[in-house]
This record gives C-alpha cells, sequence and structure tokens, in this order.
C-alpha cells in the first residue's frame, strides 16, 4: 500500500518538474537567495551584528537574526502559496481525464492509495521549494550574524502545513468538478481573504460586535474555516523565534478540517464512475 | 475456471438530475474460456467500452456481476494478472516511451533489472525500440497505439483488454499487432478485443460477441455466426444441366457465373433427395459446400434487425 501511494508521490512530483510554474518559483528563489546574498556583501552589516553581540545576550541576537529572516521569508513562501495553488489546482482534474485515469485504475491500485498519493504529491512538491528556500535564507543569514538558529527551519513545515490545508480543498473540488478553477478560487480566497479577516475580527473586533447572532456564526467561521493567516504568521513566527507553539487550537481546527475535507474526497472518489 | 464470467452486468447511467436513465449496459451474461482470443462488436455506442470499464472496477455496475480469472471483479489485486489498452489512451507528454512502460511496470508491481530486460523486450516487439528515448510527444498515432500495446503487456498478463488496438496504425503495424495477438494466444493468453473492423476480427477472434444498446444480440464463434444454414454450394462435372427440372416446393436452385450452383433447401433431406436426383441423372458432384457469410454481413444485418425490433 505505502508502496503504491509513495509511486504515485514521486509521480506527481516528476509531474509538477515537468510544469514551467515550479521552474518559475525555483528560479524566483535563486534569485532572491542571489540578491541576499549582494545585499549582505555591500552593506555593512557589521555595525548591526556587534550591536546585537555587544548586548551579551543570545536572545537579542536571536530576535534580530528571527526578525531579519522572517522578514525574508514572508513574503517569499507567500508568494510559494499563491504559486504552489496556481500549479498544483490541476493536478487531480488531470488525473481524473479520460484516457488517463482508465489506465491508473487497470492497475493494482486501490482508488484510496491513487488519491493519497496526488495528495502527498502536491504537497512533496511545495515542500521540496518551500525547504529550498528556507534553507537558503537561514544559511545566508546564519553565516552572516554567525548564530544558527536551527528553530528558523520550522518555518518549512508550517508553511507546508498551511498549503496542504488549502490543497485538500483543491483536491476535493478537483473530484466534485473534475476542473481546477474552482478550488483554486475557493483556496485562494480563503488564504487571500477569509482567513486574514476571520483572524483579525477574532483578535482584534470580536469585543465590539454587539449582535449575538452575528457574533456566534462568525466564531463559528473562525472555527470552521483553516487558519492559514495563523499557521504562516504568528505560529511560524514564534516557531522560528524559539518560542515554541505558543496556541495549538490553529493548528488542530485547521487538522481536522484537512482530515475531514480529505476523508471526503475519498468517499468521492470511491463512488465515481469513470 | 473461465477467464472471465459475467452474470448479467448491467450499468444504468442517471442524467439531467436522474430523470432520465440510459441502459449503457443490459444485463450481459457472458463466459470466455481461457486461452480464447474474444471479439466483441458493435456499433458506436453499443456498450462495448463501458462492459470492459465494467470489468476493470473504473466503472462499477448498476447490478450483477462478475469474475476475472475467478476473481470478484471488485478485487484490485487480480489486477496484476490483467493487462488494459484504453480507447484514446493518453500518457504524460513529458515522459519518454521507456518511462511511459517503466511507471506502469513499477505499477503492476514489477521492479529492478527484470522490469529493466522487460522493457527492452517491448520495445523490441512493437518496433520502437529506437524511439524508447524519446519524449511520447513526439509520437506519431500509430507509434503511441504501439506503446500503448506495450504497456498493457509489461506485466506479462494472462487476461488483456484491447480496445481499438489497431486504431490509427498502418496496414503494416496492423499486421504486425495481429501477429502479436496470435502469438499471445499461443501462449495460452485471453485476449478481448473491441475492435470496429470486423475483417481483422475475424481473422484472429476464436468467439466473438455482438452487443447493440446495451444487449448482447449473439455470441459464439466465427464459424457458428458465419454459417448460412439450408444454403449449400454445389459443383457439378456437368455446368450444363437444366436447373429447371430439379427445381421445386423445397429446392430453390441457381446457377452462379462460374457454373455452381446455390442451392436453398428447407431442410437437410430435401438436400439428399436432390442429390439423389443428381445421381439418378448420371450427374457427377464434385463438391458440397455450406454457404457462408462474412463477419461484416452477418453483423449489418442482426444490427438491422435489431433496430426494426426495437421500433
Amino acid at each position: 500500500m505505502i508502496k503504491n501511494i509513495w509511486l504515485i508521490t514521486l509521480f506527481t512530483l516528476r509531474e509538477a518538474m515537468a510544469r514551467k510554474v515550479f521552474l518559475f518559483f525555483a528560479a524566483i528563489s535563486v534569485v532572491a537567495l542571489l540578491g541576499l546574498t549582494l545585499v549582505f556583501s555591500v552593506i555593512g552589516m557589521d555595525t548591526f551584528v556587534d550591536i546585537a553581540n555587544q548586548t551579551g545576550s543570545k536572545g537579542v541576537l536571536r530576535e534580530v537574526v528571527t526578525s531579519i529572516q522572517f522578514m525574508i521569508i514572508n513574503p517569499l513562501t507567500g508568494l510559494c502559496l499563491l504559486l504552489a495553488i496556481f500549479s498544483s489546482a490541476s493536478f487531480v482534474p488531470n488525473m481524473m481525464e479520460k484516457g488517463n485515469i482508465d489506465l491508473l485504475l487497470s492497475k493494482p491500485i486501490s482508488r484510496d492509495q491513487l488519491l493519497l498519493g496526488k495528495f502527498f504529491g502536491g504537497i512533496l512538491v511545495v515542500f521540496v521549494n518551500v525547504l529550498f528556500l528556507v534553507i537558503g535564507t537561514w544559511i545566508i543569514v546564519s553565516l552572516k550574524f554567525s548564530y544558527w538558529n536551527f528553530s528558523f527551519l520550522y518555518v518549512s513545515i508550517t508553511v507546508t502545513f498551511a498549503f496542504a490545508v488549502l490543497y485538500s480543498i483543491i483536491v476535493l473540488l478537483g473530484i466534485a468538478t473534475r476542473g481546477s478553477i474552482l478550488g483554486m478560487m475557493i483556496a485562494y480566497f480563503i488564504f487571500i481573504l477569509l482567513s486574514p479577516l476571520l483572524y483579525a475580527y477574532f483578535t482584534e473586533f470580536r469585543s465590539i460586535v454587539e449582535n449575538d447572532t452575528l457574533k456566534s456564526f462568525l466564531d463559528g467561521l473562525y472555527y470552521i474555516v483553516p487558519k492559514t493567516s495563523e499557521l504562516t504568521g504568528i505560529i511560524t513566527l514564534n516557531l522560528a523565534a524559539g518560542k515554541g507553539v505558543t496556541e495549538y487550537q490553529p493548528i488542530i481546527t485547521s487538522l481536522i478540517f484537512l482530515i475531514l475535507i480529505i476523508s471526503f474526497s475519498i468517499y468521492l472518489f470511491r463512488k465515481k464512475d469513470f | 475456471m473461465y477467464a472471465i464470467e459475467t452474470n448479467s452486468l448491467s450499468k444504468i447511467y442517471s442524467t439531467s438530475f436522474g430523470k432520465k436513465k440510459v441502459n449503457a449496459l443490459s444485463e450481459v451474461s457472458l463466459k470466455i474460456p481461457p486461452g480464447t482470443i474474444f471479439g466483441l462488436l458493435g456499433p458506436n455506442g453499443a456498450g462495448k467500452t463501458t462492459f470492459v470499464k465494467l470489468l476493470l472496477g473504473i466503472t462499477y455496475p448498476t447490478f450483477g456481476s462478475g469474475l476475472l480469472l475467478n476473481e470478484p471483479i471488485s478485487n484490485y489485486n487480480i489486477k496484476r494478472k490483467i493487462g488494459y489498452l484504453p480507447e484514446n489512451h493518453r500518457y504524460p507528454s513529458y515522459l519518454k516511451g521507456r518511462e511511459v512502460l517503466k511507471f506502469f511496470g513499477r505499477l503492476s508491481g514489477m521492479a529492478g533489472k527484470d522490469l529493466e530486460i522487460k522493457i527492452d523486450e517491448l520495445l523490441e516487439t512493437v518496433d520502437l525500440s529506437k524511439w524508447g528515448n524519446s519524449k511520447v510527444k513526439t509520437y506519431s498515432k500509430g507509434m503511441m497505439q504501439r506503446l500503448g500495446l506495450a504497456q498493457s503487456l509489461i506485466n506479462d498478463p494472462d487476461l488483456i483488454f484491447l480496445d481499438e488496438p489497431t486504431d490509427g496504425v498502418d496496414p503494416i503495424g496492423r499486421k504486425e499487432i495481429r501477429d502479436i495477438l496470435i502469438e499471445l494466444k499461443s501462449k495460452s493468453k485471453t485476449i478481448l478485443l473491441n475492435s470496429h473492423l470486423l475483417s481483422e476480427v475475424e481473422m484472429i477472434t476464436d468467439r466473438v460477441g455482438i452487443l447493440n444498446k446495451g444487449k448482447l444480440l449473439r455470441e459464439g464463434s466465427v464459424k457458428e455466426l458465419t454459417e448460412k444454414k439450408e444454403e449449400y454450394n454445389i459443383r457439378l462435372s456437368d455446368k450444363d444441366i437444366d436447373i429447371n427440372k430439379f427445381i421445386n416446393q423445397n429446392v430453390t436452385l441457381i446457377k452462379n457465373s462460374d457454373g455452381s450452383l446455390s442451392v436453398k433447401v428447407d431442410d437437410v433431406r430435401s438436400l439428399n433427395l436432390l442429390i439423389d436426383s443428381f445421381r439418378k441423372d448420371g450427374i457427377l458432384i464434385q463438391e458440397i459446400e455450406l454457404q457462408k457469410t462474412s463477419l461484416e454481413e452477418m453483423f449489418i444485418t442482426l444490427i438491422n434487425e435489431a433496430d426494426k425490433e426495437s421500433l
């Protein structure tokens, strides 16, 4: 079973590599890392490093290094997720095309294995891209400041997890509609608009909402909708700063959402006639 | 044990929110023994591809059941022993021919050196050795079809489903594919062949089934289906006989341009009485042959009759 899932996962990675958008992102990552190296070599950061070191506190140095790393990585991983959603949206609809799905289902592989392979394949693609970017940034900044903040590497996991949650929606809607458009639109809507707005509501504006019905509705919506804003924001920042996970609720509710959506996707895929 | 055994296998598709129902396959019961080349014939939309998809678990039956190599069709592990070439198959354009075979070989449970050897052997068989390292997007339709055939044989299957295997292949390529199928038969493989090319089917199949509008109209050996009952061709030593003398209410005689006689009799007894009459007149019989129709002729007649009945 694992062998079959792994085979489809690797095949999905191969499919992704054949697409220009992943190469495009890899090129952006390389350019960003080269640019960072150039900036660090041209702009004198020594004073900055000295001040941080003079305090004698590792905590201050960590704060400085983490902040710089996060300032660099946050927009890049955001761009990575936008591109990843766009590129991975067609994995499942492509698999379900006539002439392709017939061949796959005629082989000794179950439908569950096939779908899970596609799901993990999409995640692996994004993980590889994010990992490349995170490790590159980590090495350059760490070399410059002579401070190796290993916690920063957690960024690759939280960003990939945020993508996995969004990708589960793309998979489900890909199966239901046999197309990529709706899944892509919903994923973008949640990532760019809904999740940040609900996070802002929950942390800033909840106390000023007076209507109980509206409050209950927004509370419900907050807990149901995957919390990509927190996953790629505050949770990633805290982990990168070595503070660990301070709030488990966004991770747990997003994980439950992912499991439910993928389970329903498997159920739908099992029932489908091709 | 049968290679394929179906019992009232049926598929009803619902359209327009379930208001309209389409009988894609109606209670098809078939038994295909191992080592047979079975031709499944029928016009477009007859249910041939649906039948294969149901057997392979690509589509689910509405009711009825089926066994492949004595295992229920729901058991996906049996597919280790099955090969399939679908109609209009699609391979990722970025893969090379060899990579396509490797991927599907690995999905079928093969690996390592055995798989590499099998790939080389199959590329040679389908005459694509020189193209194995070229991307499939550079392949012609015929080459894609040959690659598809190689893919269907990658796991050395006992049962092979081929949907229009010679589609887009030139006459020489078709002959080569026919030869491959005959060789597979000699290795006791069972082949279910869906094809529109009836003359081709006639050449290589042992048995055929004719589907129309989801129903199995006829099933039997090519010989059984193409024989014209009570119609004979008789070659006599004397080509100038007066046939009117032998015609009666039980016997119809027509003289052919080559001098032979086409005879239509009510039963075998009438044929024997006719032979007795010839002998009585001292006419020597050189040959008596049961008349045959072509598979194509039989197919068209059968489909037309079925269509008239359904009106």
